[in-house]
């Protein structure tokens, strides 16, 4: 049985996927969460200089795509065949995309306004697409079951949601996707007693 | 199997659609390698599944978008993407740190329209970026390669292949790149180059501007 360490800041941000699929799973890991102050000390130690950073099996691995895959396959979350594990990663690949384009950590308000009240709507309609194609007339992105890419648009959503409460409003199939996530008992366990931080 | 299964569509050049074009020649496995130029975009776009390119469709219908994912999809159907889950996934984290600096170079430098910051945003990059992205290359191959040649384990991966195409590419806009990378990725050059298949694609593929 491989014993699981997921290294991060206090936050869910790039590591908090990784963290649903282990609740998802009921898999017990290692929640290590890293204070702004300790991470000088601690950066060269890591493969890359970044975080997340999973071990496994005396492995360590960067990438919070990387790691949520492997842990997705792991825990077989993350759709039934080659095909499914595709469809999984082309809805993943376009929430990066929108994380890419969302100029969030810019001290322009206003173009940080212009992409909230203009170009995230275009970006949530490819993901309801992918959703309405894939998910099979499901709640599910993928196949009928919950895969991980349902957790990372979970994650993602409560994001938008905190930044623009009502980004979801025209946008119904991805309500009730969020809706259907939270309503796993795991889920819904996990997200009761997770720490609540800022980021 | 006839290359009616597979459809590639995408646009006359190498960015974003020429790595999966790699897996599949490494492969050898045949495709219609659908190419158009930015005029027959207009009527390229309503086709694709999210308006985007490159798309791969199978003979069912079905569209995957994102160049990456369809990367993914190939090499797993070719059995290049490692033997087993934590192999696939270091295969990952090799891709997605080559894609990192990739992005680093199309969001910083090749948009830049003003000559002067794009000379300083190029020797950034150069200094920086690429100096750090060898260093991490490096790193990550001593970590998960068996092989002095291969990233991961001892065989070819779609993370080799992507990672010489993007070298290649990046030569083939920044020739002054080429001192950066040293000794440390020949032997694996000299396989991809050597290799039957790929060899055969790469002497018959389209030249393009990138």
């Amino acid at each position: 049985m491989p014993s699981y360490k997921l290294t991060y800041f206090n936050g869910r941000g790039r590591a908090e996927i990784s963290r649903l699929i282990f609740a998802a799973a009921g898999q017990k890991y290692e929640d290590i969460r890293i204070e702004r102050e300790q991470w000088p000390a601690l950066k060269p130690k890591t493969p890359l200089g970044q975080m997340p950073v999973l071990e496994v099996d005396g492995v360590e691995l960067p990438q919070s795509a990387a790691i949520a895959r492997f842990l997705a396959k792991q825990f077989h979350l993350a759709g039934k065949d080659n095909l499914e594990q595709a469809e999984v990663d082309a809805v993943i690949d376009t929430i990066s995309d929108i994380n890419t384009a969302w100029p969030a950590s810019s001290s322009d308000e206003a173009l940080k306004k212009k992409f909230l009240t203009e170009d995230l709507a275009k970006h949530l309609q490819n993901l309801e697409t992918l959703g309405k194609l894939y998910g099979k007339g499901g709640h599910f992105f993928v196949g009928n079951q919950l895969t991980w890419a349902d957790l990372r648009f979970y994650t993602f959503g409560q994001t938008c949601i905190e930044a623009a409460p009502d980004c979801l409003n025209n946008f119904s199939w991805l309500e009730q996707n969020r809706a259907e996530v939270e309503k796993q008992p795991k889920i819904a366990e996990y997200l009761k007693n997770r720490p609540k931080t800022s980021f | 199997m006839s290359s009616g299964d597979l459809k590639f569509y995408y646009f006359d050049l190498q960015a974003r659609g020429e790595l999966t074009r790699l897996i599949l020649a490494a492969a050898g496995r045949s495709y219609e390698d659908i190419r158009f130029g930015f005029d027959k975009w207009p009527e390229y776009k309503p086709k694709m599944i999210l308006g985007q390119a490159p798309v791969l469709e199978l003979a069912d219908g079905t569209q995957l978008p994102q160049s990456l994912t369809i990367a993914r999809y190939v090499a797993r159907e070719a059995g290049l993407a490692g033997s087993d889950n934590l192999e696939s996934a270091k295969i990952d984290a090799v891709v997605d740190t080559q894609k990192d600096v990739n992005e680093t170079y199309f969001s910083k430098v090749f948009p830049e329209k003003d000559e002067t910051k794009k000379a300083e945003e190029l020797k950034k990059f150069l200094d920086e970026t690429v100096t750090k992205h060898v260093e991490n290359l490096g790193k990550l191959k001593k970590a998960y390669s068996k092989d002095e040649k291969y990233f991961v384990g001892d065989k070819l991966s779609w993370a080799d292949l992507f990672v010489f195409q993007s070298i290649q590419a990046l030569l083939q806009a920044v020739p002054e790149v080429k001192g950066k990378f040293g000794e440390q990725f020949k032997p694996l050059m000299d396989a991809i180059n050597g290799n039957e298949n790929i060899k055969k694609y790469l002497d018959a593929r389209p030249q393009t501007a990138f």
